[in-house]
């Protein structure tokens, strides 16, 4: 029994265990008004409140240390073995925002740019940094331009004023951890999509028409969502300042169209042929070349099909009289 | 075996004409009206992406309005300069659909059913005739609607934009109805049919046999014997390679026109 505790002491003095440790680093970094204070029922809260302090900050072993260096996320979230989510970091490493880092700009954002690095909630809860309500406040600390637009655009205003929770934030479009470059293909493409995950009519409606057919094939170099409503200034329709009011769509069909007149602006982008309270003339069109076809073909179909059978037989007969 | 001419060249070369250019034009247009559908991106890759399919559908309606005009033109020549305006337009060698192609059409129909023998036909059927003012509505509904599509700033001075939604109905149900009709009703009617099997080659000679003339146009073989004219048509066998060469393309534009229609079937009942 003597040595059992003997030996307990010990292993406590040479192998101290994660918990032990933490309470030292508490020591010091848990009093308030210390440099690197850390507030430890809030870290103890947190997505890694259940790691110990040198699992992160490794290359601390006791007091006092040298200068610590900064967190590599990526010993776990890139690499590691330990089941930590990687493919944020995987889709990071591929992002404007570390291919940029790579050339060597310092201002670029790492993970605990936008993460924080001791209280890392889920994104749904109120206390993260990346709450959906905090996520274009997070972004403006880079792009103030940007923010100071989307916040004034039917999608910012839903979001930062109405707590809409269907409201897109920056994420929904420029994907948190993957944010493509704006130039992408790719990325200009499944925009579309995006906002058709929302917006579902006007996407069907979009895909009948021109625009949308060569979209869907691939090529971005017809009108895309944004080409007409705007993207970080989208405004409501009826909102005299948005791309596409009464004063703004000319300018806006001359972008890509640039002879355009009025009388061309009154193009149904978003046409749907089999409304006819909305599109009379275009559904009566619609109805019309239906019958057409369908006529044409049910007649000119049972004249084929006759006609083949009676050649058919009339030649059998023939052979079978030879 | 004496040979009856039918089709001169110039006939021939616009035939031709215009089997190229309708192809070129259903297949640059359909990846577009199909976009939804899987093999679109791959037949506009095939054909060198969206802005060469483009190209090659606005080549092709230019040889499409191209031979509708050299035909106007011939017509006009035809009836003005060669007859002197000594031509019945409702008669036997004219287009004009007359009394005697529906009563055509009924007999047709005893016929299919069993109970009549087969009508005499003359110069044109009812069928043929059909074919050849398909064709002008056909070029009028697309090339017009087609026009507004490609110059949509200036025809949008005239016009207004939704025109355009109209036009692009227009165009891509006539094209429909176009494509259709020409890959399995006019296939099977000129070359598919038991008598014909597997390739009319009347296009791409310009010749019939005294014997086809007999048996499939009496009246016409009777009028040319009462007037005396027969002599005038009566020529020897066209060079052998025109007609193989005519059926090699023949058949090309077939097999062609049949994979389309399938791309096509798939497209608008599968997706």
């Amino acid at each position: 029994m003597k040595q059992l505790t003997l030996l307990f002491l010990l292993s406590c003095f040479l192998l101290p265990s994660p918990a032990a440790a933490k309470d030292s680093c508490y020591d010091c970094h848990g009093q308030k008004g210390m440099k690197q204070y850390v507030d430890k029922s809030a870290f103890e809260q947190s997505a890694h409140g259940h790691l110990s302090c040198t699992k992160c900050h490794f290359d601390v072993s006791g007091y006092p240390h040298g200068k610590v260096s900064k967190v590599n996320c990526g010993a776990c979230h890139f690499i590691g073995t330990e089941g930590a989510p990687k493919e944020q970091a995987r889709q990071y490493k591929l992002s404007v925002h570390n291919r940029v880092t790579a050339v060597g700009n310092a201002a670029l954002p790492t993970c605990q740019t936008c993460h924080g690095s001791h209280y890392i909630y889920p994104s749904a809860d109120t206390r993260s940094s990346t709450n959906r309500q905090k996520i274009p406040a997070l972004c403006s600390q880079c792009h103030p331009r940007e923010f100071e637009v989307y916040k004034n655009s039917i999608h910012g205003k839903q979001l930062l004023e109405d707590n809409n929770p269907a409201a897109p934030t920056c994420f929904q479009c420029h994907l948190e951890h993957l944010t493509p470059p704006t130039a992408s293909n790719a990325w200009q493409l499944a925009l579309i999509k995006q906002c058709g995950n929302c917006h579902s009519e006007e996407l069907k409606t979009y895909r009948k028409t021109y625009h949308g057919k060569v979209t869907e094939l691939g090529y971005v170099t017809v009108a895309k969502c944004a080409d007409c409503h705007g993207s970080h200034d989208i405004l409501m329709l009826n909102d005299p300042d948005s791309t596409l009011s009464q004063k703004n769509i000319l300018k806006t069909c001359q972008k890509c169209h640039p002879a355009a007149t009025p009388g061309f602006t009154k193009f149904y982008a978003h046409a749907e042929e089999k409304d006819r309270a909305k599109y009379p003339v275009l559904y009566y069109t619609f109805l019309f070349m239906t019958v057409l076809l369908l006529g044409t073909f049910a007649f000119f179909f049972t004249h084929t099909f006759l006609w083949a059978y009676r050649s058919l037989k009339e030649r059998m007969n023939k052979k079978g009289g030879e | 075996m004496a040979e009856i001419k039918r089709f001169n060249a110039y006939h021939r070369v616009l035939h031709v004409a215009m089997a190229v250019s309708f192809i070129g034009l259903v297949a640059s247009g359909m990846p577009l009206k199909y976009a939804n559908a899987p093999w679109a991106a791959w037949l506009m890759r095939l054909l060198g992406g969206y802005y060469a399919a483009g190209l090659i559908h606005r080549i092709c309606a230019v040889i499409t309005f191209g031979y509708f005009a050299a035909h106007i033109g011939y017509v006009i020549y035809d009836i003005a300069i060669v007859r002197k305006f000594r031509f019945n337009i409702i008669g036997p060698d004219s287009m004009v659909p007359w009394l005697k192609d529906l009563e055509d059409i009924y007999h047709s129909f005893r016929w299919f059913f069993g109970v009549g023998p087969r009508p005499q036909f003359d110069h044109f059927t009812y069928w043929e005739k059909f074919d050849y003012w398909a064709v002008f509505w056909g070029v009028g509904m697309i090339g017009v609607s087609g026009l507004f599509l490609w110059f949509p700033e200036f025809f949008g001075r005239f016009m207004p934009g939704w025109a355009f939604n109209i036009a692009t109905v227009i165009h891509s149900d006539e094209a429909l109805l176009a494509a259709g009709f020409i890959f399995t009703i006019h296939y099977f009617n000129t070359h598919l049919r038991p008598e014909k099997f597997p390739m009319d080659p009347v296009i791409f000679s310009g010749r019939l046999t005294l014997h086809e003339l007999q048996h499939d146009r009496p009246l016409e073989y009777q009028r040319l014997v009462d007037e005396n004219r027969l002599e005038q048509y009566l020529t020897g066998p066209q060079q052998t390679w025109i007609t193989d060469a005519g059926i090699l393309f023949g058949f090309a534009i077939v097999l062609i026109g049949f994979f389309l229609l399938i791309l096509i079937v798939m497209g608008q009942f599968l997706y």
